[in-house]
């Protein structure tokens, strides 16, 4: 084993014990790339978020002109409360969908639960560009459903309610974050305890009951992580309502980006991320808190 | 009544998992069954199953180009927050660590805002220190965002390692730089392989902020935004269903890594 001595020979210092300096170079090492590529381009934005432009230049004169833009102009807040409202829409059904089959995992064992847990989580780890892509093939004018709904029937042309609006936008959503509203979801089923459900049982109450009046409440805390985790994720895309939304499913991600591009206002629209940036907070502290209140027993 | 509603829930429970299956995976389908036909009218030709889509895609240059790009940017991405990510792991758990709390914050902070949040910040941040957009900007971007990912996979693997080997290190006259090589890169080995599968897929896949901080290159994800405006044809099929194939490989790659062995053991107690 050579190699040991001469690590040992290259690297006295450690024998003798680190020296005064070691931390601080540690700190400043482990501190650098976060600090510099992380913290200061964070708060560089929020500092642009209250500067201005004049004629295609940043004027670096703080102002609070640009916040006050979004709260009189009246384009910008109905769009967000409508982006806001879709969002909670999609969370909504997201945990409908995500609920069943939570549940419905609790009740199976070893590796039939595995396998099924994966296969959740599978769609989680695949191209989000593909899946809007996939979605939308269905959704389309030309798509499945459209051919389906002809083909029973129900409409003699294609039906232009899914492409292209607002609509679109929620479907794809929905379809694309129902597995992060599943695993919240089923952390909390399992987290009850049988023994409620049992005694439940023996004072008479149906299954419908026990469901209704046990199972549910008890599983709040991870309903509402799930929903205010599907409320983050929807907001804070841009490439579904882009892709699928069209001219009438703008939201206030695509007008945030829209900043950036063609209207080449940056400090307006860091001040609209800043705001994106605080519902955020609040939806995942909202979330958080609920859980964290009736965390249950362990 | 009840006794009929108790017998109907199960296969209730089962239809609506089943509905979730047909979504989550039926649409993901569609590309790849007609990527194995053409299109005439911007409806599939049913009648004739072909590869030719995959032989043009295998000369598009255009696309291999993006693959290029994108196997780059990953394996840089990769690299980077693999050192760091240990490298802060190992000062997190020291007991000389500062300010713990605040440097978990910041390194988390991008992975909890929306993608969009962050790209904008980079991209604004290298505008202002004169950093031209490219190849560099887009792995700095990556590396930012897989980072968090990267450091708590082996931060939970070193906080489950028993303290007491690294002090039997200590005790037997390793250096530091012997313990860190000797005892715990051998026992963060498989965490760290898992994390750097796990952060190339997520680097593979990753759009929003590469749409932001690139110059002219363009990563497959990028390729794939900018052909998808045109609408449907064969060769953006196959594409996609060479990547979700790969992806889909990458993530069981990923997982036999991450994945206590006990865990999988265990699910065989059926």
């Amino acid at each position: 084993m050579s190699g040991q001595t001469l690590d040992a020979g290259a690297e006295p210092a450690a024998h003798a014990g680190p020296s005064r300096l070691t931390p601080w170079l540690a700190a400043l090492a482990a501190y650098a790339v976060p600090l510099w590529f992380v913290l200061a381009p964070m708060a560089l934005f929020l500092g642009y978020s209250f500067f201005s432009v004049d004629k295609g230049n940043i004027v670096f004169t703080p102002t609070v002109a640009n916040y006050v833009r979004f709260f009189t102009d009246p384009i910008f807040l109905p769009i967000f409360w409508r982006t806001c409202l879709l969002c909670l829409a999609v969370a909504v059904l997201c945990v409908l969908f995500a609920f069943p089959v939570a549940y419905f995992l609790t009740t199976l064992r070893g590796r039939r639960r595995y396998m099924l847990l994966v296969l959740l989580l599978v769609p989680l780890l695949m191209s989000y560009v593909i899946k809007i892509y996939a979605v939308r093939s269905i959704l389309g004018g030309n798509g499945m459903l459209n051919k389906a709904l002809l083909a029973t029937g129900l409409i003699d042309k294609p039906s232009m309610l899914f492409v292209f609006n607002l609509n679109a936008v929620l479907l794809t959503l929905t379809v694309l974050l129902i597995p992060f509203a599943v695993l919240p979801i089923f952390l909390s089923l399992e987290r009850i305890p049988k023994a409620l459900r049992h005694a439940s049982a023996d004072l008479g109450a149906s299954n419908a009951q026990t469901f209704w009046r046990v199972t549910v409440p008890l599983s709040m805390p991870g309903t509402l992580s799930a929903m205010s985790f599907v409320f983050v994720l929807a907001i804070g895309d841009f490439l579904t309502p882009q892709m699928v939304g069209g001219q009438s499913g703008f939201t206030f991600g695509r007008i945030i980006y829209s900043q950036f591009g063609t209207a080449f206002n940056w400090p307006f629209g860091a001040a609209l991320s800043v705001i994106l940036a605080a519902v955020v907070i609040v939806a995942i502290r909202l979330g958080g808190s609920v859980e964290r209140q009736q965390g249950g027993p362990r | 009544m009840t006794r009929l509603a108790d017998r109907l829930a199960p296969a209730l429970l089962i239809a609506m998992t089943l509905v979730v299956f047909v979504l989550l995976y039926g649409p993901l389908m569609v590309p790849i069954v007609s990527s194995f036909f053409t299109i005439h009218q911007g409806a599939v030709d049913w009648s004739q199953p072909t590869t030719s889509a995959y032989v043009a895609l295998a000369a598009n240059e255009s696309v291999l180009n993006a693959l290029w790009t994108t196997l780059v940017v990953g394996i840089g991405a990769v690299v980077c927050s693999v050192v760091l990510g240990t490298g802060i792991a190992l000062y997190y758990t020291s007991p000389t660590a500062k300010g713990r709390a605040f440097l978990q914050f910041i390194i988390f902070l991008p992975f909890l805002m929306p993608p969009i949040i962050t790209g904008l910040a980079l991209l604004i941040f290298f505008r202002q220190v004169d950093f031209e957009r490219s190849l560099v900007t887009i792995i700095i971007g990556h590396t930012v965002f897989v980072l968090a990912l990267v450091y708590r996979t082996i931060l939970t693997r070193l906080q489950s390692l028993s303290s007491s080997l690294v002090e039997a290190s200590y005790d037997l006259g390793a250096s530091r730089w012997q313990t860190f090589r000797l005892v715990l890169l051998p026992n963060l080995s498989s965490a760290m392989v898992g994390a750097a599968v796990l952060a190339f897929a997520l680097s593979f896949d990753e759009t929003m902020i590469t749409l932001l901080v690139t110059g002219t290159q363009s990563t497959l994800p990028i390729r794939l935004w900018a052909m998808m405006r045109l609408g449907f044809t064969p060769d953006i099929n196959a594409l996609v269903a060479l990547v979700l194939l790969f992806t889909t490989l990458l993530c069981l790659v990923a997982v036999r890594f991450l994945m206590p062995k006990s865990a999988v053991a265990g699910s065989d107690e059926d």
